[in-house]
């Protein structure tokens, strides 16, 4: 086992990255192995699949295999190892008849399969031993001997990027949004992968095309939610519980949420959200729901104790999970992606065993009163006042911005970016996404000419409503974006915060500040040209770092 | 009188410590506290609170050594529910933080909805929960076992569930009736379907490796049937097939029971095959392997001996000798899991 793709990965004097026989997440070795040749696979299906659209016949539904695969292996979304037995499996029956199709329309380049990598040609072993013989292949830092750290570090960038904007497009697909250009790409992506890069440079530039590959991804996901809920609304979420039968939704997974909201309609069970799903009371046609109550709990990594304490089943919708305690795991269900070993799964939208956990299950009883918290300052919301916004920024009462966004984790350091939002001046606004946000999102922030001080922008992948926004405001100004008083102070965690950050850096934004801690498979001479390019840095000290971008405002 | 500090490891590397005094058991320092380690009988004659004392002295109070030998004591093995501390201990436990339950542990309540006797000295026993505060959830691992409890007595008795975790009350146990056994008698004799039984559980810590990619073998022994027969059912539940071979031995071939359920299961689990075993068959039967389900092991063990988990369950006399079988023929000693129904 090797594995460094997320922050809270094992760091040592003797090298990073976990590699004992459990991950820092949870993830065991097994898993591990099975996920890297998963992965492996997934590349041979994809150079078959590149093959056959450039023969003129696009496979989507091997596509969007791969999406599905690429999903499971992100940090904290499917631990069970017997499912990546099955899916391992399937690669090879995708990848198989792909390989045929492709055969029987150009006979000459598959009878030679010079053109293909050993991905391509590669069958799972029958039993476990095997597969975890051949997983050695796969692991990502297998020529790190050979290549050095910096290039194994860059096709891990390349390869974490293009796992988060897998997960973002596996989203989008679950609404009905599906793009054959932005599967056209990661086809081709995975296809080089395959082909064992190990310059640099057309590493570095693969990366940046993943950033541009992964903002039409968003871009797309944003239509998806848009056009399936309505744009976000000004809305207040109730932080505290209502008496009542009761279902909890965390994760990412709008799709799963309103499939369960319809079923659930008229049963007198109330669903609340979790975690990432807060955005959900800002779509109109989401928050239509009645009993669609509030939002329970805080970020993700709090789950064991709060999940303790809800009296009904829980869904999980996508990444975010943690080993399930026992005082919750026989009420937790999974769906999609997401699997933990003994765990319920909901594998085909039907919500009824859930539904049934709920009726049978205590639920509140009582209702508490909780903080009402104010969402959904999408990017319509915030375009729709624009004028005053600009205005505001002109006549000075706006002196600047402060995107505190990303995913939130378990390490102190996070405090850095509570400190920014409780430090930011009076005169500046903080707008955030993601979960990193339940760190501070309840604090008082107040306003400026009636603009809140706080603007929550929504999901992780809302990214790109902060991106059409400050679009805008360039545009307004006459200036690019790096002009703008705007300061991006970015915490990572997964797969997910890697992809929107090479989306930033595609479109050339400068001065962003990531953190708490920069990913390991950034190498100090990765971090250098990052710096020099980009000027990219580590979070530092919240005030300094305010006070710093107080100083290029003025 | 000392209070010293008990730490427990869990195997999957979660630690827990509370603190624990001379003149009591671990297991029950433990509850005291409302942590509940997975125990049975509590009286040293299970084996299913079985641990190993990394450091620190302790006293073991009397126990059967049918579940804890001579030669385990020596190498530091105990009986949680008769280790009596005598300096701060460090043990290790053979089984996941999962399995340890939190909280103070509460009585509830079911009505008896069937009895029904299933073989000879057989019962059928199905418990329908009364909804209270808790809901009417029943949240268990296949392999677990709840306490029933005849009312206004003090006969309580652990028996394993036979059936799936479910939400809506129901519990299923099958039961040996015992010459002379009170609940059993009670059983036999008095209980009838609306009377009520207090529930408490689920306890134990029997049950499938969830981490395990290798066939398995089970080996059930009368009603040690019960909790392979819950672990089955869970995994046609949920789609999991494997590679299990279950046998399933009895004396005498009217001690039979539930050979419908398994063909079932067999029709839905692929992968299962079973093997019933019969000790002491009449001359004309030929349903299945004539002789003791260790005997059958031994056969099935002969062309092909590793690669196997092995689970057992039922009287320990069986357990030992399968357990002899298994480990004469090369089974990891590790990958041997076992509860015994005394």
């Amino acid at each position: 086992m090797f594995c460094y793709q997320c922050e809270q990965t094992t760091r040592s004097e003797n090298g990073n990255g976990c590699h004992e026989v459990k991950g820092v997440c949870g993830k065991d070795e097994t898993t591990a192995d099975l996920q890297d040749l998963m992965i492996y696979g997934l590349q041979g299906i994809a150079q078959f699949a590149k093959r056959m659209r450039q023969a003129g016949q696009p496979q989507t539904k091997a596509d969007e295999f791969i999406l599905y695969g690429l999903f499971t292996t992100l940090t904290n979304v499917n631990f069970n190892a017997n499912r990546f037995v099955q899916l391992i499996k399937e690669t090879a029956q995708w990848r198989d008849q792909l390989k045929t199709q492709y055969a029987s329309i150009n006979p000459t380049d598959c009878a030679s399969l010079e053109s293909v990598s050993e991905q391509a040609k590669w069958q799972p072993a029958a039993n476990m031993p095997g597969l975890l013989a051949q997983a050695r292949l796969a692991a990502i830092n297998l020529d790190v001997q050979s290549l050095g750290e910096d290039v194994v570090g860059l096709r891990a960038m390349l390869l974490y990027g293009i796992k988060g904007a897998a997960a973002y497009a596996y989203h989008a697909l679950m609404l009905g949004y599906r793009d054959d250009a932005i599967y056209a790409g990661f086809e081709d992506a995975l296809d080089f992968i395959a082909s064992h890069p190990s310059n640099a440079d057309d590493l570095l530039t693969w990366c940046l095309r993943i950033g541009e590959l992964n903002y039409k991804v968003m871009e797309m996901l944003d239509a998806a939610n848009t056009g399936k809920f309505g744009a976000q609304e000004i809305s207040t979420v109730n932080l505290g519980t209502v008496k009542g039968k009761s279902i909890l939704v965390s994760g990412h997974d709008m799709h799963d949420l309103a499939q369960l909201l319809e079923q659930t309609k008229d049963t007198g069970i109330n669903v609340y959200t979790h975690g990432e799903m807060l955005p959900a009371h800002a779509y109109p046609k989401l928050k239509a729901y009645p009993h669609l109550v509030g939002n329970y709990g805080t970020a993700w990594q709090n789950q064991q104790h709060e999940f303790a304490q809800f009296p009904g089943p829980i869904v999980m919708t996508s990444n975010c999970l943690i080993e399930p305690d026992s005082a919750y795991r026989h009420r937790i269900f999974t769906a999609g992606p997401v699997g933990w070993q003994g765990l319920r799964h909901i594998a085909n939208g039907d919500f009824s065993p859930v539904i049934e956990a709920a009726q049978a299950l205590p639920g509140f009883t009582d209702d508490t009163v909780g903080q009402q918290i104010t969402i959904g300052f999408g990017r319509d919301t915030v375009m729709s006042v624009a004028d005053k916004v600009i205005d505001a920024v002109k006549t000075g009462a706006i002196k600047h911005f402060f995107l505190v966004g990303g995913c939130d984790g378990a390490a102190p350091g996070r405090n850095y970016f509570t400190d920014v939002a409780e430090q930011a001046p009076d005169n500046t606004v903080v707008m955030t996404l993601g979960c990193g946000k339940y760190r501070f999102n309840t604090h008082e922030f107040g306003d400026i000419g009636g603009i809140p001080r706080l603007l929550d922008m929504g999901q992780c992948n809302d990214a790109y409503s902060a991106i059409q926004v400050a679009g805008a405001l360039a545009k307004a100004f006459d200036c690019g974006v790096n002009d703008l008083p705007l300061s991006l102070m970015i915490s990572w965690f997964e797969q997910k915060a890697v992809a929107v950050l090479l989306t930033l850096l595609s479109l050339g934004i400068r001065g962003i500040r990531l953190g708490p801690t920069l990913p390991a498979f950034l190498t100090p001479a990765l971090l250098a040209k990052l710096g020099e390019a980009f000027d990219l840095k580590a979070t530092a000290n919240a005030a300094e770092d305010i006070q710093d971008a107080m100083r290029a405002a003025t | 009188m000392s209070e010293h500090q008990i730490k427990v490891t869990t195997r999957d590397g979660h630690e827990l410590s509370f603190g624990c005094s001379d003149d009591c058991d671990v297991v029950s320092a433990a509850e005291q506290v409302e942590i509940k380690l997975p125990s049975l009988c509590r009286d040293g004659g299970c084996g299913a609170c079985v641990g190993h004392c990394d450091s620190g002295q302790y006293v073991l109070g009397q126990f059967n050594n049918t579940v804890l030998s001579n030669e385990a004591v020596a190498k530091g093995e105990v009986l949680l529910c008769r280790t009596y501390p005598k300096q701060d201990l460090h043990i290790s436990a053979p089984y996941d933080y999962a399995h340890i339950r939190f909280g103070k542990q509460n009585m509830r309540q079911a009505t008896i909805i069937h009895l029904e006797k299933i073989a000879e000295r057989t019962v059928r026993l199905k418990l329908q929960l009364i909804e209270d505060e808790a809901g009417l959830a029943v949240e268990f691992e296949p392999g677990q076992c709840m306490e029933l409890e005849i009312p206004g007595t003090d006969i309580r008795r652990a028996y394993s569930l036979a059936n799936t975790g479910n939400w809506h009350g129901e519990l299923e146990f099958l039961i040996r009736l015992q010459p002379e056994g009170k609940f059993s008698d009670y059983l036999n004799q008095q209980a009838q379907p609306g009377q009520i039984l207090n529930v408490y559980g689920p306890n134990g810590a029997f049950g499938l490796q969830a981490d395990s990619f290798s066939p398995a073998i089970f080996i059930a022994g009368g009603t040690g049937l019960a909790p392979f027969l819950s672990i089955l059912r869970r995994m046609a539940e949920w789609g999991e097939d494997r590679a299990i071979h279950l046998l399933f031995g009895v004396n005498q071939e009217n001690e039979l029971f539930c050979t419908e359920e398994l063909e079932k299961l067999q029709q839905q689990l692929p992968s299962l095959t079973v093997t019933l075993c019969v000790w002491k068959p009449a001359e004309a039967w030929s349903n299945g392997f004539r002789g003791t389900p260790a005997d059958a092991l031994q056969q099935s063990l002969s062309d092909k001996p590793d690669g196997y988990d092995l689970y057992l369950c039922g009287p320990p006399l069986m357990i030992s000798a399968a357990r002899q079988v298994a480990i004469s023929q090369g089974i990891d000693e590790q990958k041997i899991y076992s509860e015994k129904f005394g």
